[in-house]
């Protein structure tokens, strides 16, 4: 029976475990063996060697070799005397260096996850203005020039009646008859203030003052094709690029929440 | 007629352009159909920073590539410092110029583990600053600048070896950045670098922008100046670069103004004299130069144009000293250091040794270092990220950083953009247009400008002045020879930016060479608003547009200039021995400069010497006249 005891092996843990517990109870210092050994191995040398030929371009002597050691000796022991005392606490840069690493390592799975095209339809389905294929406009104008509204609405009036639009059409560099194109399109030649108004006019004949940075024009809408879901394969590449940028700000915010939910935060003269 | 002609310079610009090579590019270009001619002009930054250029990051711009390149398409992205961004209109075209001296080191230093920087007490001592605090980030950046001017820099960041391995992992990441962004018709993103070459102080900085897609540069990496200060070391990597991958690429000199007369020296880098083979080289390399950016504009100077009274736009601040403050400029240098001066120069040279070294079209660009490519006066961002747009302090902040004299936030330009009229959006479009000059210059607004000389124009042809400027003309960045003793004639127009300012006038400068081998210049006032109240003076001077600018609301009239300048121009003066250019120069009504919009936005009494009322423009590139042989 005793020897089926001491041949078990949860024994032979708490034998060693009381064994520990009675050194620290003997010697009163509460030393932890683990925390002084300090073991150079074979991939410390390495790491060492490898640093210094990245600086000295070639390998270090034995001397150089054996001072780096000793070096590195010294600040393992100093590192931990410091923890010891305590300073990691309160000190700027490794406070922010510490945030960096777990901001680092919070973002690294976000990279290079091709998503499947199934990700990538739900995220345009989350998102279903930003990828519609724009309406479509074809339309007429006239530049009147920087005219009053009362005036241009008269030239207008006559315009529907009939007149030529070579009778009040004032000579610039923009197409007077425009095909299919989009709001960003107008934008591009005729500025923002003009395509914001085009989506609100009434197609068929000559209305306006259509106002824009180089003064007032007339408008007819011949056409409107409207705008349209758009498939996958039309926005490829921007969805991709949105998904991939948005997953890794969401990653990092949600890293975060993750962390701030455990912690009880209060904020002077905030309740 | 008129067809074929167009189809005939549709041919010639295939064979200068290779704009046929759309068909065989690798990134999905080959979808993208070119128009006959350039009918539409695209819009771009050429020069802009992100968090892997040393400064950039150390100035504490944390924004990437991909931000960079999200905010140019016009996705609204959160700026450094936490101010939304967002442009009022997305750009058509990028190049991404991280200074390629040390690229990414700032970042690696501050993110390196700390032990693998325990042997240098140099990195370790900037890294512990840079973690430490905003402040000490500034410190390091300006410790930077000084040591890359005055060649102190530790070896491991300098040492082309030594950051081989660093940079090739870095530009293979930023390749894919870029290539993920290049949507060929809609956005284009180049690969491209900043060469800093910067002796005792002296700006000889240049962009290197790529035609090619990273596959096909392979394991190209960024030429560094610390790796060669002379810029024919640059050129023979260029060169190197065309060789081995077939590739082609481009150099674009930048910020002339603080380079101390050396951009544009009459001698080579060592001092001797400019041959055959240099002005050979440096012609073919450098085919445009950045004019205008955020460390002020390089055109002109009034102590080089004393006729000119628009010569002193964006001066103020830069003409001191040199780009790191170090030594003070002379007048007597600006003439290497202004563009219109260098366009002089190179008639002179092209006597001198038979060809034009100084042969180049005009760009503008930011060269922010924010990774916003902002050049808009009510939505600047500023040139690092101590200096964002919620920055409340500074148009008035010294810029002493590594510099013993001062400059101060309101010297800084809200400009500029690179206007090119090719073919498509594509980088092979985009990057021939460049390589034929066939661009422009602004400070910010988006006017469009065209630009065509020839023999054969009549008056009437203005009014179809694009198709008729490139049937029976060249368009800007082009040559004219011959003409059987004739004035040459030009097609000038240019159409206001709708979202900004009215124009003034448009001005057409001369410059030539006459036989004594000396240059010289002239500006003609050849289109202007109100031209039925406003008259040219016997001096060729014009009324000056009134200033509708009210300070306290940051707005003017547009009513005051014209929407549009159209006109026939034949030069006056001609005489057909003399090498001559012209080019272009478009100018707005007054308007508000940026710090206007801060003193608004924050409430601020800007002093009397801060600069509140502008006139923005645009500078055409040149096209040369040669007298045939």
């Amino acid at each position: 029976m005793l020897r089926k005891i001491i041949r078990e092996p949860l024994v032979h843990f708490l034998a060693g475990a009381l064994l520990i517990f009675a050194f620290f109870w003997a010697t009163g210092t509460g030393r932890d063996p683990a925390d002084y050994a300090i073991r150079i191995d074979e991939t410390d040398i390495d790491r060492l060697t490898t640093d210094w030929e990245r600086n000295f371009r070639r390998a270090p002597t034995q001397a150089e070799l054996d001072g780096l050691i000793d070096q590195e000796i010294a600040e393992e022991i100093y590192y931990r005397e410091a923890l010891r005392l305590g300073l990691d606490k309160n000190d700027p840069v490794i406070r922010r260096r510490l945030f960096t690493k777990m901001r680092f390592i919070d973002s690294e799975d976000a990279e290079n996850v091709p998503p499947t095209d199934a990700i990538l339809q739900q995220w345009m389905d989350e998102h279903p203005g930003k990828y519609a294929l724009p309406p479509l406009y074809d339309f007429e104008q006239i530049y009147l020039g920087q005219i009053g509204a009362t005036q241009a609405r008269a030239r207008i009036d006559q315009l529907n009646d009939g007149a030529r639009s070579a009778a009040f059409a004032q000579p610039i560099s923009l197409p007077s008859n425009v095909k299919a194109a989009t709001i960003e399109d107008v934008s591009r030649q005729f500025g923002d203030r003009f395509a914001g108004q085009l989506g609100r006019l009434e197609p068929g004949q000559w209305v306006g003052p259509v106002a824009s940075g180089f003064g007032v024009h007339a408008v007819k809408i011949t056409a409107r094709q409207p705008g349209r879901k758009a498939v996958l394969d039309d926005v490829r590449q921007r969805v991709t690029n949105d998904w991939h940028a948005s997953r890794q700000t969401a990653q990092k915010e949600k890293a975060l929440a993750r962390y701030r939910e455990q912690y009880e935060i209060t904020i002077a003269g905030r309740r | 007629m008129r067809k074929s002609l167009i189809l005939a310079v549709c041919t010639a610009a295939l064979a200068i352009s290779a704009c046929s090579k759309n068909t065989d590019g690798d990134d999905g270009s080959a979808q993208v159909v070119n128009t006959e001619y350039p009918e539409q002009v695209f819009w771009g930054d050429t020069h802009l920073h992100t968090d892997n250029s040393i400064d950039a990051f150390g100035f504490g711009n944390r924004l990437d590539a991909e931000a960079a390149l999200r905010f140019a398409r016009g996705e609204e992205v959160t700026a450094t410092k936490g101010a939304q961004a967002k442009l009022s209109r997305p750009l058509d075209f990028l190049v991404i110029a991280d200074h390629s001296d040390a690229m990414g080191a700032t970042k690696a230093i501050m993110e390196a583990p700390r032990i693998a920087l325990l042997t240098n007490k140099f990195l370790l001592r900037w890294h512990d600053m840079m973690n430490e605090s905003d402040e000490g980030s500034l410190r390091v950046t300006s410790e930077l600048i000084d040591g890359a001017a005055k060649g102190t820099l530790p070896e491991s960041l300098t040492d082309p070896e030594q950051t081989r391995e660093r940079t090739a992992d870095l530009w293979e990441k930023h390749g894919k950045t870029v290539d993920q962004y290049n949507e060929p018709g809609k956005f284009t993103a180049f690969m491209g670098f900043e060469y800093t070459s910067m002796p005792d102080g002296d700006n000889l900085h240049r962009v290197v922008m790529f035609r090619d897609s990273p596959k096909k540069m392979g394991d190209t990496i960024p030429f560094g100046a610390l790796a060669g200060q002379d810029p024919e070391k640059l050129w023979a990597y260029m060169a190197a670069y065309e060789k081995t991958t077939g590739g082609k690429v481009l150099a674009i000199p930048h910020n002339s103004n603080v380079s101390n007369g050396r951009m544009f020296a009459m001698n080579k880098y060592d001092g001797s004299p400019i041959d055959a083979a240099y002005v050979k080289t440096r012609a073919l390399r450098e085919p445009i130069v950045e004019v205008t950016q955020i460390k002020g504009d390089s055109e002109a100077h009034p102590f080089l144009s004393p006729n000119d009274e628009f010569a002193d736009f964006g001066v103020a601040g830069w003409d001191k000293c040199n780009l790191s403050c170090t030594k003070d400029m002379p007048p007597e240098s600006y003439a290497g250091s202004y563009v219109r001066e260098a366009l002089k120069r190179g008639l002179e040279l092209t006597l001198a040794v038979g060809a034009n070294p100084f042969k180049f079209g005009m760009i503008g660009s930011t060269d922010s270092h924010t990774s916003l490519a902002t050049a808009d006066e009510n939505n600047f961002f500023g040139k690092h990220s101590g200096n964002e747009a919620n920055n409340k302090g500074r148009v008035m902040a010294p810029q002493n950083l590594g510099t013993r004299e001062g400059r101060f936030g309101w010297h800084y330009l809200s400009s500029g953009y690179a206007a090119v009229w090719a073919t498509s959006n594509t980088r092979e479009a985009i990057f021939d247009a460049m390589m034929r000059r066939e661009v422009y210059a602004t400070t910010g607004p988006r006017m469009q400008v065209r630009f065509f000389g020839g023999f054969d124009f009549t008056a009437s042809d203005i009014a179809d002045l694009v198709k008729t400027g490139y049937t029976k003309g060249v368009p800007m960045g082009g040559d004219l020879s011959g003409g059987d003793g004739e004035a040459p004639k030009f097609l000038i127009s240019a159409l206001m930016d709708p979202e900004s300012a009215s124009l003034d006038r448009i001005q057409v400068i001369k410059g030539w060479v006459d036989a004594a081998g000396k240059s010289h210049e002239k500006i003609y006032n050849v289109s202007w608003s109100d031209a039925d109240t406003r008259k040219l003076g016997a001096n060729g001077k014009l009324t000056p547009v009134p200033n509708t600018v009210d300070l306290t609301k940051g707005t003017w009239d547009n009513a005051t200039g014209a929407p549009e300048l159209v006109t026939f121009w034949q030069d006056p003066d001609f005489n057909a021995a003399q090498n001559a250019f012209y080019y272009v120069r478009v100018l707005e009504i007054p308007t508000p400069t940026w710090p206007v919009y801060d003193a608004l936005k924050f409430r601020l009494t800007l002093p009397a010497e801060v600069i509140k009322i502008q006139q923005e423009r645009a500078y055409s590139s040149p096209i040369w006249y040669t007298p045939s042989a």
